[in-house]
């Protein structure tokens, strides 16, 4: 009789035991979900950090080249006005024979309509 | 338990707390499987929603910065351009100040001339009027010589139309500014019909007309023109 009731309590036992570690792993698996947000955190906030380095890489190198290209393009400009002069002091007596002559130029004529 | 000796119960026993062990064993394996796949899951999810919203952030930001590029070039082209057009605009004008001054001058030294030019600017404003009484206004020191040629054109105007006469006087209370480079304002019935065929006017006409052609004169043609018709 004694071991019918210790055979029992055995069997308690180990289904007590089998249950508690049931149950340990249901936690754990609570645990390992709700850990899933704070890696994913870990992880997104590392490939921001990343991206946001790469972005401001860029800025720079795109903006600093801002004042380069501007102080290029006035170069150019300020060489072509110089061209100008220079065209300006070689054609500028042709132009003003042209003008001279043209100005002088008086045709005397009646409008194309009229009839005397 | 009739028939079953005490080590046969204990073997039962230890038979059934085994499977109970096991089948407990299999049962956490089960669930911490199941832990890790849904572990991964979600932190996969997460992660990837995340990234596709970070990347279409920054990919944005990229486009304004090329965008803010672009439309700086294009001003700092746009100024450019827009300085060397007002740098031959300058030039042009110089020119044409300069085209005043030499007509002036000319009209002051060569009095043969400005004698003839006076001729045909008058006869080229009344062929134009066709009106029979015509008022004259001239530069106070144009007056003489408007005098002395008033016969000469009255006599021309004649000649040139073949059959129509024309009276022409002088407006001798109000003379045309001294520094005109010559020529005539013609008027008929009051104010009503005026001609204004000063050289300065005529200046302002021919420059305006010649603008293409002395460009081209000046600073070479147009690389970005078309046609020429």
């Amino acid at each position: 009789m004694a071991q019918k009731t210790e055979g029992i309590q055995q069997l308690l036992m180990a289904e007590k035991k089998a249950s508690e570690r049931v149950n340990e792993a249901r936690k754990r698996k609570t645990q390992r979900i709700k850990a899933a947000k704070k890696e994913a955190d870990a992880e997104i906030n590392a490939f921001k950090t990343e991206k946001e380095n790469q972005y401001k890489q860029y800025e720079q190198e795109v903006l600093g080249k801002k004042s380069t290209s501007e102080s290029q393009i006035q170069v150019e400009t300020n060489k072509k006005i110089k061209e100008l002069d220079v065209m300006m002091k070689s054609n500028r007596s042709k132009a003003m024979t042209s003008i001279q002559k043209i100005l002088f130029d008086i045709k005397i004529q009646l409008h194309e309509n009229v009839k005397l | 338990m009739a028939g079953m000796s005490d080590s046969e119960v204990q073997g039962q026993i230890a038979h059934m707390i085994a499977f109970i062990d096991q089948e407990a064993s299999e049962k956490v394996e089960e669930i911490d499987a199941k832990a890790e796949e849904e572990f991964n899951l979600e932190k996969g999810r997460l992660v990837q929603t995340a990234r596709a919203k970070i990347m279409d952030h920054y990919d944005k930001k990229i486009k304004q910065v090329e965008l803010q590029k672009k439309i700086q070039q294009s001003n700092l082209l746009n100024s450019s351009r827009l300085q060397i057009l007002k740098r031959k605009e300058e030039l042009l004008n110089e020119l044409l100040d300069d085209a005043r001054k030499t007509a002036y001058k000319m009209a002051s030294e060569d009095p043969s001339r400005y004698r003839d030019t006076m001729i045909k600017l008058t006869m080229q404003a009344l062929v134009q009027l066709l009106e029979p009484k015509v008022t004259v206004q001239v530069r106070q020191q144009d007056l003489d010589l408007m005098r002395k040629i008033i016969p000469e054109v009255q006599d021309q105007y004649k000649k040139f139309t073949q059959k129509l006469e024309v009276k022409l006087t002088i407006d001798e209370q109000n003379f045309l500014p001294a520094d005109l480079i010559g020529g005539v304002i013609l008027s008929a019935h009051g104010d009503k019909i005026k001609i204004n065929n000063t050289l300065n006017e005529r200046l302002k006409l021919v420059s305006s007309k010649m603008q293409p052609e002395l460009r081209e004169t000046l600073f070479g043609p147009n690389p970005n023109r078309k046609f020429r018709d």
